[in-house]
């Protein structure tokens, strides 16, 4: 995904002269491809993020298109003061970009874990949420998120992710796609999340449970009317992040479900209000916090069996 | 070109604005921005040259309503909208400035943020080739605040031509003076560390802020302006709680005493 999004990158930082890259001295290698056909618009400030996002507005300010770039909690988190004033509440056209989405960066631990980083961006008025699902989609989410005027934060998980969504899904901001549209429970996902939703629907069709599976590329602006269709024709929701269950993802669609008045059941799947303190690779965390697709999958089977209206046969 | 009269003239103005305004409102933050009248004033009536797109960045975003009153003078604001809508309900001058009022170059308020997004403005002109400056004007409780030194190191690195910084030093931060909470003095030699041309100034001296803020110079430059907090008003000058102090319409008389006697003196 991340080599998808500098590929992107590269493309944009050709064919407009407005668009710089910046880096706070992480990507190496990655940034040569830009630096090439973009002379003097790449910029690495340092071991310094404030000043990456920042400048970034400064830039911005001045009419470029500026991608500022770190690992997603360094961008987010460690200079959530700048993102909030220089660039969410100043309105600036600035591209935040997380690599390294929930657990993937694994055995590196909490600190470089992005657990929080959905909820720091999506609270922020004016701020565009960006989480592709695979690498072709990060690829389109860049370019969606420079024509974009205005602030947005671009989500990205590592390197190796499968290829999961039609090229025929396009992308568009503030819309959620739906890759399966079965009947018995709604399985939505966002990010790299998809990965273990679309296992988990393969779980369950194996059984006869037929999910409607929706991935969100974007968190915010949220696809509400995805949400509430899906969720009218199920009954049931099983909403899956690579990030705390807490102001991500699924509180977005906990927010809409409540307040549409369609009834569904929802369960939230996600770092359980936890650091992933144990130590291990990607996958391993995700199936040790059970977002993993097996543990998806018996989330749905445990809303079915609390709904009225599921037969069991 | 103006006189020296005229610029006395026009930071008396500019003065009285910001009493006329501090008020109406009863707000605070009134020595904070009568330690900065006078470099704004020449700034604007001097160094700023509209041609080459230079801009000014107000980084202590609580001295917001001198900024206001500056531009109310140069004609950007209108005077009587400024005092009528600082820090009212319903009113249209925050006691922090935003990015969408006229003239208002930086959303400001949250300290520490103005150096670097003057350097983004700096190293886009170089880029671009535009010989603009971009001013950006700090407080030195301020300096406190790490994002400036991160800042301040990468432009004496990056070095862009037309990035001017203006440390306002009136000696005094939230809970004392600044030489009593966290000394960073030698101010000058910091900066000078860090790959920057520097100059000190009394800040409430005309003539030395004209020759320092236009000065021409192919690297950042931090002005180190010397002021007195409150300047301008007898019973708030170099008073620690003219950062809190708020004044109610019959004090008008302590606030406005000081003003008639520059008036005279000019």
């Amino acid at each position: 995904m991340r080599d998808a999004f500098f590929r992107a990158l590269a493309g944009l930082g050709a064919a407009d002269e407005r668009v710089w890259a910046l880096t706070g001295d992480l990507g190496l290698g990655l940034f040569e491809p830009f630096e090439a056909v973009a002379p003097g618009r790449y910029l690495n400030v340092g071991i310094a993020e404030q000043t990456l996002v920042g400048v970034a507005a400064g830039l911005a300010y001045a009419g470029k298109v500026p991608f500022a770039y770190s690992i997603a909690p360094f961008v987010t988190s460690r200079a959530h003061d700048q993102v909030r004033v220089d660039v969410a509440c100043a309105g600036a056209n600035v591209k935040l970009v997380g690599v390294g989405s929930g657990v993937s960066y694994g055995t590196l631990g909490p600190t470089h874990h992005a657990i929080d980083d959905i909820a720091l961006t999506r609270v922020l008025p004016g701020m565009t949420v960006l989480a592709p699902g695979d690498p072709a989609e990060a690829e389109r989410a860049a370019r969606a998120a420079y024509a974009h005027e205005g602030p947005v934060y671009l989500r990205l998980g590592k390197n190796g992710e499968p290829a999961l969504l039609p090229e025929a899904a396009g992308f568009r901001i503030g819309r959620a796609v739906e890759l399966r549209d079965g009947g018995d429970v709604t399985i939505a996902s966002t990010g790299t999340a998809l990965r273990e939703a679309t296992a988990a629907a393969d779980l369950l069709a194996g059984e006869g449970i037929d999910a409607t599976l929706l991935h969100f590329g974007t968190v915010k602006p949220f696809d509400a009317d995805a949400l509430i269709a899906a969720a009218a024709r199920t009954g049931a929701v099983v909403t899956v992040e690579e990030h705390s269950v807490v102001g991500g993802f699924g509180s977005a669609a906990a927010e809409v479900l409540a307040e549409s008045g369609v009834g569904a059941l929802l369960r939230r799947i996600g770092l359980p209000d936890t650091f992933a303190h144990a130590v291990g690779s990607r996958d391993y965390l995700v199936d040790r916090y059970g977002l993993a697709g097996p543990a998806v999958a018996d989330a749905a089977r445990g809303l079915l069996e609390r709904s009225p209206t599921w037969q069991t046969t | 070109m103006s006189t020296g009269a005229d610029l006395r003239h026009e930071a008396d103005a500019a003065r009285r604005i910001v009493l006329e305004a501090a008020l109406a409102s009863g707000s605070c933050h009134i020595g904070s921005s009568l330690s900065i009248v006078d470099i704004l004033t020449v700034l604007y009536q001097r160094a700023l040259r509209a041609g080459a797109g230079d801009r000014f960045l107000l980084s202590k975003g609580h001295a917001a309503s001198a900024l206001y009153a500056v531009l109310a003078r140069t004609g950007v604001l209108d005077e009587a909208e400024v005092i009528a809508g600082y820090c009212r309900d319903g009113g249209t001058y925050a006691g922090h400035p935003e990015r969408h009022v006229p003239g208002v170059e930086l959303t400001a308020g949250s300290l520490g943020h103005g150096v670097a997004v003057a350097l983004g403005r700096a190293l886009a002109d170089r880029t671009d080739g535009r010989d603009a400056r971009t001013y950006c004007l700090v407080g030195d409780g301020e300096l406190d605040e790490g994002s400036v030194w991160e800042a301040v190191a990468l432009a004496g690195h990056l070095a862009p031509p037309g990035l001017r910084l203006i440390v306002d030093a009136n000696g005094f931060q939230g809970l004392g003076r600044v030489g009593e909470v966290l000394s960073l003095e030698p101010l000058g030699e910091k900066f000078r560390a860090f790959g920057w041309i520097v100059s000190e100034v009394d800040g409430h001296s005309h003539a030395a802020l004209e020759c320092a803020l236009g000065a021409p110079a192919r690297r950042p430059v931090a002005i180190v302006a010397r002021t007195v907090k409150g300047f301008g008003v007898p019973a708030l000058e170099g008073e620690f709680m003219s950062h809190y102090r708020s004044f109610r319409p019959h004090e008008r008389d302590i606030l406005f005493a000081g003003l008639d006697g520059l008036a005279e003196a000019a």
